[in-house]
């Protein structure tokens, strides 16, 4: 194996990409049959059968205990959870972090990768089948999916366009959003305190610390700010929805034009 | 004009060979200037050869790929700095190039409607960049992954600044991401001078895109925005640096790095680094003939060219002997002598020198005679 | 750089060896050195993936850190570091020795100080900004961690801090100890490489020094001596183990196993290097030590103690920023410390004082005239000044009523009476090497010229009596160098103490307390 792995870098050295994959997939072959003689050696078959059930070791992050698989919900229900929350289009990582201040049970945000694709797929197959899908936002301009960006196919056509001033929009939308239900919930876990914290550091005089921050105060800085780009913004997002329910198909509305063709023109090469 | 155009295409093309030509980017240009009198590198770059490849087959490989954990980590900072518009961004913006509250705006650069081509974003950029200088309304803020060109030696290359900010009816700022850290407010010189020169290189590029406009260069600031994480964690904070240094610098080196056109005019016609890759990228050309066709473009090998140019190995090898192998401190010290073996005759007296030579000669035989006096017959 | 050594490595690279640039070993070398060879992960500030460490080459030990983005982890590494290296600082406060202090006072210092050793100045910067990582937090409150590791960071910054000042031996790396005392046939750049450094001045057999050198640059082979790590093993080796060791819901025999696996690929990029530094103190200690190399030593033993000292009685720990008067205290020190010390290695070492032969600063040769029994009778008192004089094919810029001292015997104090040239043709003169007759070096706009006769009237350094003691005069014949270069104690900088700093330096500094959120401060 040690062989493998010398031959793997110094193909990897020479540049030479083609050699290094086959090694590496030789490598890779070996350590395989190696771990699994290993295993068959080594451990008790009872252990083996335990593994599933034993709880996750120290060096994982360790979940709130009282969340256990009974009130685990499918990720596509956590996302709408979350994103319901939040009134905005969000980023994976936005969207679990909001999962994690205020629901039980975990949302990895690389799970959501893929979401998007998924839910066009199910829509297409069979379109308004479910109560709601995730979809994506549309840029203002040229009405294509904004990167990275999740929205729920139930809201209304101008709340999933992305102007130039949207991403800001909805951050302090967000902002808000996060700092009410602060306010709301009476025992808060403290990574919600933490969540609003770092939107709360990044909005003009929303708090001046962690520690002196109060949910009130910074939804009201929020706010003052949302009202300077509120008017241009609604602007740009009111024409925009109204050329993307004139121009647009549905699925196009909701997952945004241009790329269907091309990614079935891909998928057939 | 254009025939000469398409005729150094062409003989670069030929020179390449068949593989598809690999793109310079500002941290090859800045690391081209800093060595403008090596031929040899100028033409592979202007060629889009692939130096590692080629260097390897001549049985010279370097290992010059970068660990995932930095390109991840990279990538994770820079997520987070642009996450939710640019909030972090937004923040030191207004702390260091004060920019107002309504000033927010976020444009994304890196695909057009889901089309990636290079053409079309250089395009769209433009649009976008030149609206910024004429509206009020529109103007724009922040032009993430906008795409520029610039033209080196002859050619034009396309470069990818992290953003560029604009303050209304005032200019543009280059914002560059780093993930080394800073920390009690110093950074690791050598990290910041390399982003210092490579941010020289995007404003640059973005001087030359609004000349094209009709616009001075004024309206691109020659201070850089360098975002890097603060202390132990991905908090980041920023800082301006002044460029107008490494702005002269690059201005005379690009000036200086002879046209390619001419470099290549003296080449012998027949002479190609091509490979002769098979259909599973195995190189096929004789060593022999490629060292030679290698050797007949000169090079001037320095230690610097260790951190910065895959052909290190080989060209090393090739400076074997002489002084400039050794350094350019020891190459003063021992009077410019070009050649080891020259040095050492001088020294030991058995050469007598050229004219312009005596001073070392005499410096050099002096040393000589002390080493000797010190370490009697093992010196 | 200086033309000898710049002559040095010429030779070494058409010798295929490194040549000796110093007779002797100026670097002290511990009889128990803790050599600490660290790896960090790539991309991150200061993030611990490893460290060997240990005080006897047969038992290094292996510190692993598995996660090494997980902060808890991380405080257990340096958990576990603290243990090793605190247990090494402690036993060195033992037995106190009362030392005579210049000055007068009598003070105690420790008979011994510890002596950590890494491969390189990247090593250094890792220590450095452990240290800084550490040394700011609570074993209280929100986020604690073990009390052991703020300690450790203190230490670790002391050191750190300390081998900043020239001649400072607490904190070594290996690559600038031997680059000190080896030239070798590459440029300085390359010498940062352990491994090609150690190839030419200790070429495995059969093997030239660049043949040494260029098979210690494959990093499959001969790991990078870190704390950076090579890409490639990054990318093909690390990156999965790691991932194994954070997969979640496996056995504890699968997860063993994973850590195992990370383990013994970390040790396998370790062990060499750790092999390397073993072979360099060996061929350091190998050198004899140089004069004022003890001197310099009980140096760093009086900064351990007093540091020591400063935190057994709650001295809080190193602030982040110099105050204004700290900082322009400390550049003075290093000043005066870099000249003492450049002065002291040329007046242990006849090769290093060569250096200084070849610009002027210092010159040698046979004495070919004494007047040992010449008496100064001018003042109220006889006092013996004995006359020599010397002859030297060196360039001389000195002038009449400078003051030199020699090597050979420092205690004693020469002035330039006069300078002369000298025929070559006289008998004594330097002896030739070879047919030809070499005229002078010629600097600057200087004429040459032809051997110089220098006439020195000494005193000090012979004894009481008015004839001198055996063997305190320079004889005809006796070869000799002298030169301006001192190593005598210089006057403190005069500054104003910290609490009357000028207010055009921001005043007087407040006092150092410790912040909450030195203590809380976010690791990615």
């Amino acid at each position: 194996m040690d062989k493998l792995r010398a031959d793997v870098r110094h193909a990897m050295i020479g540049g030479d990409r083609i050699r290094a994959k086959e090694k590496r997939a030789e490598l890779r072959d070996v350590e395989r049959r190696w771990d699994e003689a290993l295993a068959r050696l080594g451990d008790d078959p009872q252990q083996a059968a335990d593994a599933g059930a034993r709880a996750p070791s120290p060096s994982a992050a360790p979940s709130r205990p009282a969340a256990r698989s009974a009130v685990l919900l499918p990720v596509r229900e956590q996302v709408h959870q979350a994103l319901t929350l939040l009134g905005a289009p969000a980023a994976p990582r936005m969207i679990a972090a909001v999962h994690e201040a205020f629901y039980a049970g975990r949302l990895v945000s690389s799970r959501l990768t893929s979401l998007r694709r998924d839910e066009e797929r199910s829509f297409r197959a069979a379109p308004y089948a479910r109560p709601y899908y995730l979809c994506a936002a549309l840029t203002a301009d040229l009405l294509s999916p904004a990167r990275g960006l999740l929205a729920v196919s139930t809201w209304p056509m101008d709340r999933r366009i992305i102007g130039p001033l949207s991403p800001r929009v909805d951050y302090l939308t967000a902002a808000i959003a996060v700092a009410e239900q602060l306010e709301r919930i009476t025992d808060p876990d403290p990574n919600a305190r933490r969540l609003l914290w770092r939107f709360a550091a990044n909005i003009p005089r929303a708090a001046s610390s962690m520690r002196s921050m109060t949910p009130d105060v910074v939804a009201n800085a929020a706010r003052a700010e949302l009202a300077v780009h509120m008017d241009a913004d609604s602007a740009h997002r009111t024409a925009a929805a109204s050329r993307a329910r004139s121009q647009l198909d549905d699925a196009a509305q909701l997952f945004g034009s241009g790329l269907a063709l091309s990614r079935q023109a891909d998928s057939s090469a | 004009m254009r025939n000469a155009v398409n005729d150094l295409e062409a003989r670069l093309d030929r020179i390449r060979g068949a593989a598809a030509p690999r793109n310079h980017n500002a941290r090859t240009i800045a690391a081209l200037t800093s060595n403008p009198g090596c031929a040899r590198r100028a033409i592979m770059d202007a060629a889009g050869v692939d130096k590692q490849l080629l260097a390897s087959r001549m049985g010279f490989p370097t290992k010059f790929g970068q660990s995932q954990f930095a390109i991840g980590r990279g990538n994770a900072f820079e997520t987070q700095v642009k996450a939710g518009g640019c909030a972090e961004l937004l923040r030191l913006l207004r702390e260091h190039l004060e920019l107002s509250i309504p000033e927010v705006s976020y444009d994304n650069l890196d695909e057009v409607g889901g089309n990636t081509c290079r053409e079309v974003r250089h395009a769209r950029t433009r649009a976008l960049l030149a609206r910024a200088t004429r509206s009020d309304q529109d103007a724009g803020t922040l032009f993430d992954h906008p795409l520029l060109r610039l033209q080196v030696g002859g050619r034009p290359v396309y470069l990818e600044p992290d953003l560029i900010a604009f303050r209304l009816r005032n200019r543009f700022f280059v914002v560059e991401v780093k993930s080394f850290s800073v920390i009690d407010g110093q950074a690791d010189g050598e990290k910041v001078a390399a982003a210092a020169i490579q941010s020289a290189v995007y404003v640059m590029a973005l001087r030359d895109l609004l000349a094209e406009l009709g616009l001075s260069p004024d309206s691109v600031a020659d201070t850089v925005v360098l975002v890097c994480p603060e202390n132990f964690s991905n908090q980041p904070t920023a800082a301006l640096l002044d460029v107008r240094k490494q702005l002269t610098v690059l201005r005379r080196q690009l000036a200086r790095l002879e046209r390619i056109d001419t470099l290549a005019e003296l080449l012998p016609p027949a002479l190609t680094f091509d490979l002769r890759l098979d259909e599973h990228g195995i190189p096929h050309r004789p060593v022999g003939e490629l060292t030679s066709d290698v050797r007949t473009v000169p090079a001037r090998y320095a230690p610097q060219c260790l951190a910065s140019c895959e052909m290190c190995f080989f060209c090393r090898d090739e400076a074997r002997g002489m002084t400039a192998a050794l350094g350019r401190e020891v190459r003063d010290e021992l009077g410019a002598v070009e050649l080891v073996q020259v040095v050492l005759r001088l020294a030991d007296g058995s050469l007598a020198g050229a004219e312009d030579q005596a001073e070392a000669a005499a410096i050099l035989r002096a040393a000589a005679r002390l080493r000797s006096e010190c370490l009697g017959g093992a010196a | 750089m200086s033309t000898l050594t710049a002559l040095a490595r010429a030779l070494a690279a058409e010798r295929g060896i490194a040549q000796p640039i110093c007779t002797v070993r100026h670097v002290h070398v511990s009889d128990r050195p803790l050599v600490l060879i660290p790896l960090a992960l790539a991309g991150e500030a200061n993030a611990p993936l490893a460290v060997m460490v240990g005080a006897d080459r047969q038992s290094p030990r292996l510190i692993v850190v598995h996660q090494p983005r997980n902060r808890d982890q991380r405080f257990a590494f340096a958990a576990r570091l603290a243990g090793i290296v605190l247990a090494h600082v402690d036993s060195y406060r033992t037995a106190a020795v009362v030392t005579p202090e210049v000055g007068g006072q009598p003070a105690e210092r420790d008979r011994d100080a510890p002596q950590i050793i890494v491969p390189n100045p990247a090593g250094i910067g890792f220590i450095r900004l452990l240290g800084r990582s550490t040394r700011f937090r609570r074993s209280t409150g929100e986020h604690a961690v073990d009390p052991v590791v703020p300690v450790l960071g203190r230490w670790l910054t002391f050191f750190a801090e300390r081998s900043e000042y020239p001649g400072s031996c607490l904190l070594l790396a290996a690559t600038e100890a031997l680059a000190l005392h080896w030239a070798s046939g590459q440029s300085p750049v390359e010498d940062l490489n352990l491994a090609a450094l150690l190839g030419w001045i200790d070429p495995p057999p059969e093997m030239t020094g660049y043949e040494g050198a260029i098979a210690a640059e494959d990093p499959v082979i001969w790991p990078p001596a870190g704390p950076a790590t090579d890409p490639t093993f990054d990318n093909e080796i690390l990156a999965p183990l790691i991932a194994a060791c954070g997969r979640s819901g496996v056995s504890d025999a699968v997860r063993e196993r994973s850590r195992s696996s990370l383990e013994t690929a970390l040790s396998a990029q370790l062990v060499p290097t750790w092999t390397l530094v073993w072979r360099a103190i060996e061929l350091l200690r190998a050198l004899p030590a140089a004069g004022r190399l003890a001197a310099r030593w009980d140096a760093d033993k009086g900064a351990f103690t007093s540091y020591a000292e400063f935190l057994r009685d709650g001295g809080p720990p190193q602030p982040r920023r110099d105050s204004a008067v700290a900082a322009a205290r400390r550049l003075n020190w290093l000043e005066r410390t870099q000249a003492s010390y450049a002065a002291q290695r040329a007046l242990d070492d006849p090769l290093v004082l060569a250096d200084y032969r070849l610009t002027g600063e210092a010159f040698g040769g046979p004495v070919t005239a004494a007047e040992p029994d010449r008496l100064d009778t001018a003042g109220k008192r006889r006092k013996l000044r004995p006359l020599i004089t010397l002859a030297t094919e060196d360039p001389i810029r000195v002038e009449p009523g400078a003051v030199l001292v020699s090597p050979a015997r420092p205690g004693q104090s020469a002035r330039v009476v006069s300078v002369s040239a000298r025929s070559p043709d006289l008998p004594g003169a330097a002896p030739g090497s070879g047919a030809w007759s070499p005229p002078n070096a010629v600097f600057g706009a200087e004429a040459s010229r032809p051997p110089a006769e220098v006439v020195l009237e000494l005193s000090g350094g012979m004894g009481r009596a008015l004839t001198a003691a055996p063997g305190s005069v320079p004889v005809v014949g006796e070869r000799l160098c002298y030169t301006t270069l001192t190593d005598s104690y210089q006057m403190h900088g005069l500054f104003p103490a910290r609490e009357e700093t000028p207010w055009t330096h921001g005043g007087p500094p407040p006092e150092y307390v410790p912040v909450d959120a030195d203590a809380v401060e976010e690791w990615s």
